[in-house]
């Protein structure tokens, strides 16, 4: 969820968040092979249609290495191997389809239309401030991080030591960051009881209606069977 | 208008940081506040932006502040943010958003602005303010100077009465700091009410009605703009005031690395630097710097500054180059034991709990010469306090207390006048001087020419 980018297609935070739950859906109640291959190849569409090509290619190979190893590889292996190894395999393969829709809402979808994705379905602000401010804090706190560790190395402290050197400078780092971000934020009106509003305008496309429809026929199709 | 009457305010119990203060400021009027750091220049801005007293916790507040109508102790932050636009100090920490579009439209969609009304805001502020090329951007990739830009742009663009920035120039190089200028010249030409508290003075020149001298909690003294400029030297000087006029920088060039490399000091030939997988930064950089010399490095923001220290102090691999140290080529790591960066946030890179500690920690086995160092840099009344405790500039000399104490030859200092009054400053430069001259190799990245030129030797602009 980073920067927005002019992509041609994306969806819309609210259809993106509906597909996220119908795959947890499908994965969970799903059992047929024809099901779950349709499921992932409608997903590598929407990638590939969302202009995530590379990611896109990538989930089918590592999708079919997954399957070959579980059909050709653990059968052959020892024992010991095939056991541990099955449950993962197979586990990796049911959570493959959330993992997708996950990493397709992250590149796709900014923070920004994410939030007012959020106002939309009326999740109230008392949850929405934390959300955002926390999702802004980490890679603030992430960079202040860095220069702490840089400047242990030129302390040359190293291993246990370096773990509760780091806490006393971490912290005064956060406080502040903190602060200083609230500052700004309460200048420039961030408590409002006025509605919000934004220039983004969300709505929902020929693509969302797609998804959401075939979505509830992959989720309705697992659950029956 | 703005209207700060019989006003005397105190962090907790400690005694109080403003005395009976009263200021009128008029409509449309551009009012510096000047005075020594911690003289009360902060808390006059938060007096105005209602930080204080709805921001501060356990203060005590006396007498009234009334803003555009509003009596600012008793209205909501949200209602004075209509009024009052605020642009901090620290770029970094000024944003909401992981991307500029939306951070220059957070004010107005907190105001609930209609989203056709808004759009035309929007445009017009980036067409008034110049800033096209900020537009449609990740936050994380822009320079310091950009940052504070888009700060000031997200206020310009809620179109406040008022607008007060707190040091805004703390961080920048002299480009932004030309185009704040700029920009606070265009709010003067609107009409809009501006309050400056600030230490670097120079590039305010001709834009100031009236500036404001605070010293030690009291308003000392009122000046036109026309006096406060023609204050003589050794006045502004003893009044604790930075240079009132640019300073030209003529320092000699850099030595250039010699055909023998076996000199005594610091020789870089032919490095490269950049981070994995992108361009170089900077390549095929040369430069000598010798002991007893303080080398100045300058140049505006994003141009390498950063990875060159980084290079140096052996937290970054070199792309290609040599750095040799008295004539022995020197390894990424043995650069580490070498060399040391005192950072421009010093809270940085103190980790234990007492000035004494740290040293110790510092000197390993040679703890015998603590105490003197400790002297030298005017720290021994203070060795069992808490680093934490200390004043920013006793920080800063910790920190290069330790550097010296673990014997090392290298000391970068990275802008340590960010944010300095005329005094620290000097204090700063006496300390980087005496560090040169026991034998040390100092080299400092700064933007603050009226610092380098009161230290440094040579310069190297990259």
């Amino acid at each position: 969820m980073g920067a927005e980018k002019n992509r041609r297609v994306s969806m819309d935070p609210r259809s993106g968040l509906f597909l996220l739950i119908m795959a947890n859906v499908v994965a969970f109640t799903q059992d047929s092979l024809k099901m779950e291959l349709g499921w992932i190849g409608l997903l590598i569409l929407l990638f590939l249609l969302c202009g995530c090509i590379s990611a896109g290619i990538k989930y089918g190979l590592v999708f079919l290495a997954v399957l070959a190893i579980q059909w050709y590889v653990l059968p052959v292996s020892p024992k010991i191997i095939a056991t541990s190894f099955s449950i993962f395999a197979n586990y990796a393969r049911r959570m493959f389809p959330c993992l997708m829709v996950g990493h397709l809402m992250v590149k796709t979808i900014s923070l920004r239309r994410f939030i007012v994705g959020m106002r939309k379905l009326h999740v109230p602000q008392k949850l929405m401030i934390p959300i955002s401010v926390t999702l802004r804090y980490f890679p603030a706190i992430r960079e202040e991080a860095g220069h702490i560790r840089d400047a242990m190395r030129l302390r040359n402290i190293r291993g246990m030591e370096m773990m509760e050197a780091m806490i006393v400078p971490l912290m005064i780092s956060a406080s502040e960051t903190a602060e200083e971000l609230s500052a700004a934020a309460v200048t420039r009106g961030i408590e409002n009881p006025a509605p919000k509003t934004s220039v983004i305008r969300l709505h929902m496309g020929p693509l969302d209606w797609i998804c959401i429809v075939l979505s509830i026929a992959f989720a309705a199709a697992a659950v029956i069977m | 208008m703005i209207r700060i009457e019989k006003v005397s305010f105190g962090y907790g119990e400690e005694k109080n940081t403003l005395h009976d203060f009263s200021l009128l400021i008029p409509s449309g009027k551009c009012i510096l506040l000047c005075g020594e750091s911690g003289c009360g220049k902060t808390t006059v801005t938060k007096l105005i932006n209602g930080l204080i007293p709805h921001f501060t916790e356990n203060s005590t507040l006396k007498g009234d502040v009334v803003v555009e109508g509003v009596r600012v102790p008793e209205a909501e932050l949200y209602v004075l943010a209509k009024h009052i636009g605020s642009v901090f100090q620290n770029p970094k920490s000024q944003f909401f958003n992981l991307d500029t579009d939306s951070e220059l439209a957070f004010g107005l969609e907190n105001e609930g602005m209609a989203p056709e009304l808004m759009k035309d805001r929007l445009a017009a502020t980036v067409e008034s303010l110049q800033i096209q090329k900020l537009m449609h951007r990740n936050i994380f990739s822009l320079s310091g100077g950009e940052k504070q830009t888009l700060a000031f742009a997200s206020v310009y663009a809620m179109n406040p009465a008022v607008f007060v920035l707190d040091e805004p120039t703390a961080n920048l190089d002299e480009a932004a700091i030309g185009r704040l200028r700029e920009q606070i010249a265009l709010l003067k030409q609107q009409g809009h009410t501006v309050v400056i508290g600030e230490h670097r003075l120079y590039f305010l020149a001709g834009l100031i009605d009236r500036a404001i001298y605070i010293k030690d909690g009291f308003l000392n003294q009122v000046f036109t703009g026309e006096e406060f400029w023609k204050l003589p030297d050794k006045v502004r000087a003893h009044m604790g005031l930075r240079s009132l006029v640019p300073t030209e920088l003529h320092l000699p060039e850099v030595r250039r690395a010699s055909d023998d490399l076996y000199v005594k000091g610091l020789v870089v030939e032919g490095l490269t630097c950049g981070y994995r997988k992108q361009p170089a930064v900077f390549d095929n950089l040369s430069f000598t710097a010798v002991p007893g010399e303080v080398l100045a490095i300058t140049g505006p923001n994003g141009t390498g500054k950063t990875t060159l220290t980084r290079t140096l102090c052996g937290l970054l691999k070199e792309q290609s180059g040599k750095i040799l140290l008295d004539g022995r080529l020197l390894s990424v790591k043995e650069r580490r034991r070498e060399s040391f960066l005192v950072m421009q946030d010093v809270n940085h890179q103190l980790f234990y709990d007492s000035v004494w500690n740290e040293c110790e920690q510092a000197a390993g086995t040679q703890d015998g010469a603590i105490e003197a160092v400790l002297q030298s840099f005017d720290l021994l009344s203070f060795k069992d306090r808490h680093p934490m405790a200390l004043s920013g500039g006793q920080k800063q000399r910790l920190a290069a207390a330790t550097a010296v104490l673990s014997g090392k030859r290298l000391l970068i200092f990275d802008e340590p006048t960010s944010g300095l009054d005329y005094r620290h400053m000097m204090e700063v430069s006496a300390m980087v001087r005496r560090m040169a001259a026991e034998g040390h190799i100092v080299l400092v990245v700064s933007h603050d020419k009226e610092f380098m030129r009161c230290t440094c030797d040579r310069v190297l602009r990259i």
